[in-house]
């Protein structure tokens, strides 16, 4: 391998990376609401093309609407779906069988992908490209202005985010009703709330989520759904079920490796690495990149 | 204060409290013993609202509570701990105290406020309640980490943090040596002092027969007798309840 071949590699290696902040924020959106419901929502990535399909519904009336709008659009839209899966898909199923909310979800992400194709006709839709005449060039090496944007948005969520679980009551209520569901109540926390906000705020992730990969692709396709259902899921088993620190990094390291085997081994034989890349962690490290020693409870 | 009129809960054919009547009044500390399974646990969770009442009614402040959630009921007032330690494991010492904080004041603030609100308001409130309950030293360790008798300190300390005007407290002495009953029992008498009123579900009946000011024995779900600790030690029915019949 030449030079250039490692130019290449170490390239497409920088835009995986820069991709994968979008499967760290689906990969943060499962998380949390396995950690808070201990159950996994199969429709997250799906709600979450729904809702870049949404913001795009919002603004049809205006020609070119500056970035911002767009994406807030598409958190807005990403919320509204997250309450919606919440009321359709968890709170009248009961709670007790583990499988019947895996299937409520499978159903809605089977009807989400069904709405987005009937609406649309199945055909592809343009989504606004940001920033994509914009490269930063270092030499041999080059930054995409668009990816560059999608990952500075990424990281601007996820600090958001962050600062939403660590320092607000919200945040303290939603790690408290996760560990310890009965206690938590009688401090005083209404689980319907915490429920439907923990919902909505993934939901404006996803939303996010959503529109970073229409804006990074440049279009919104419903073929879109099921490999970012795939790609979250295996960010949140390689990041710890339940850790969001986890589900970021490995969003980050699924998106660089995916991009570094789709240029080594071709763009048909990625996801197998992906997949055993899965695999490994599940036989080795089944708790995840930072799994911890149990505590005393 | 709190007024529970014929209440009863039935698990399938077991009666595990079978027709109680028993009012706490303001102010005072109640004493509630009795027999391992005569339902004194279940009489704790039936007023927090854990499982749904088979019959009766539960007053409180005159209101009946009997439909609320747990939530709501610690909303207007009631706290409780648990027999079983349950401390959020993953949270440190004070955000175990903020979880807790002021849940009373919060139900009256906006939905945004109360939500999205930080910690700022409340600190000086936290820090009390870690120095009364001595674990003021503790307060980034993870609640899991603790030993067992600060952990039932927490629990005790979390309650309070709710400002409830009642304290359901559930076996507090459980597992604990003389020393940390000695402590319990001046913690216990100063937070009547301080205007709580409290209901306690005790095995350790030294600590009851002293802190509490009346004292109620439960047995096969049945209240079988009421009154000051003397006279309850005395009576007749008490005795067979927790010694058997000659």
């Amino acid at each position: 391998m030449d030079l250039l071949d490692l130019i290449d590699a170490a390239q497409s290696v920088a835009d995986g990376l820069l991709f994968g902040s979008t499967y760290a924020l689906l990969g943060i959106g499962f998380t949390l609401i396995f950690g808070v419901m201990h159950k996994i929502n199969l429709s997250y990535a799906a709600a979450s093309i729904g809702a870049a399909y949404g913001s795009l519904l919002l603004l049809s009336g205006f020609t070119a609407a500056p970035a911002v709008i767009v994406f807030m659009a598409a958190a807005l839209c990403g919320g509204v779906i997250g309450a919606l899966v919440y009321f359709i898909g968890f709170k009248f199923i009961p709670v007790a069988n583990p499988l019947a909310t895996l299937m409520s979800t499978v159903g809605l992400l089977l009807l989400i992908d069904e709405i987005i194709v009937h609406t649309t006709e199945g055909v592809p839709l343009a989504y606004p490209a940001l920033y994509s005449d914009v490269v930063v060039r270092l030499g041999q090496f080059m930054l995409r202005g668009d990816l560059m944007f999608v990952f500075v948005l990424g990281c601007a969520c996820m600090v958001l985010f962050l600062l939403l679980l660590y320092r607000t009551r919200l945040g303290i209520a939603t790690r408290a009703v996760s560990q310890q569901p009965i206690a938590s109540q009688l401090c005083g926390i209404s689980i319907l709330q915490v429920n439907v906000l923990t919902f909505v705020v993934t939901g404006m992730l996803g939303g996010i989520a959503g529109a970073m990969s229409g804006a990074a692709i440049g279009m919104l396709s419903p073929l879109l759904a099921q490999p970012l259902t795939v790609k979250g899921l295996i960010v949140t088993v390689i990041g710890g079920l339940g850790s969001i620190p986890g589900a970021i990094i490995a969003g980050l390291i699924v998106g660089a490796l995916e991009s570094l085997f789709q240029f080594l081994r071709g763009v048909t034989e990625r996801d197998l690495y992906i997949m055993m890349l899965l695999f490994a962690f599940l036989v080795f490290r089944p708790g995840g990149i930072f799994a911890k020693a149990p505590g005393r409870d | 204060m709190l007024d529970l009129q014929g209440i009863a809960k039935h698990f399938g054919g077991v009666h595990a409290v079978d027709g109680v009547d028993l009012t706490v009044k303001r102010g005072e500390i109640l004493g509630l013993i009795g027999p391992n399974g005569s339902g004194k646990s279940t009489i704790v969770n039936l007023v927090s609202g854990l499982f749904p009442l088979t019959s009766g009614r539960i007053l409180f402040e005159g209101d009946d509570i009997s439909d609320l959630p747990s939530h709501a009921r610690v909303g207007l007032g009631i706290a409780r701990t648990f027999q079983n330690i349950r401390l959020f494991g993953q949270l440190s010492v004070w955000q175990n105290l903020w979880v807790a904080q002021n849940s009373r004041q919060q139900r009256q603030e906006v939905f945004f406020k109360r939500w999205f609100g930080g910690s700022a308001g409340v600190q000086a409130e936290i820090e009390r309640t870690l120095e009364f309950f001595d674990l003021a030293h503790k307060r980034h360790e993870l609640a899991a980490n603790l030993s067992f008798g600060e952990q039932r300190r927490l629990e005790f300390a979390r309650a309070i943090s709710a400002r409830p005007n009642l304290l359901l407290l559930d076996e507090p002495a459980a597992g604990m040596n003389a020393e940390e009953v000695d402590q319990l029992d001046a913690r216990i008498r100063k937070m009547r002092d301080d205007g709580f009123t409290v209901l306690l579900i005790e095995h350790h009946v030294e600590l009851v027969m002293s802190v509490a000011d009346r004292i109620a024995v439960l047995n096969f779900g049945r209240k079988i007798a009421e009154g000051p600790p003397a006279a309850v030690q005395d009576d007749a029915a008490v005795r067979e309840a927790y010694l058997g019949t000659r």
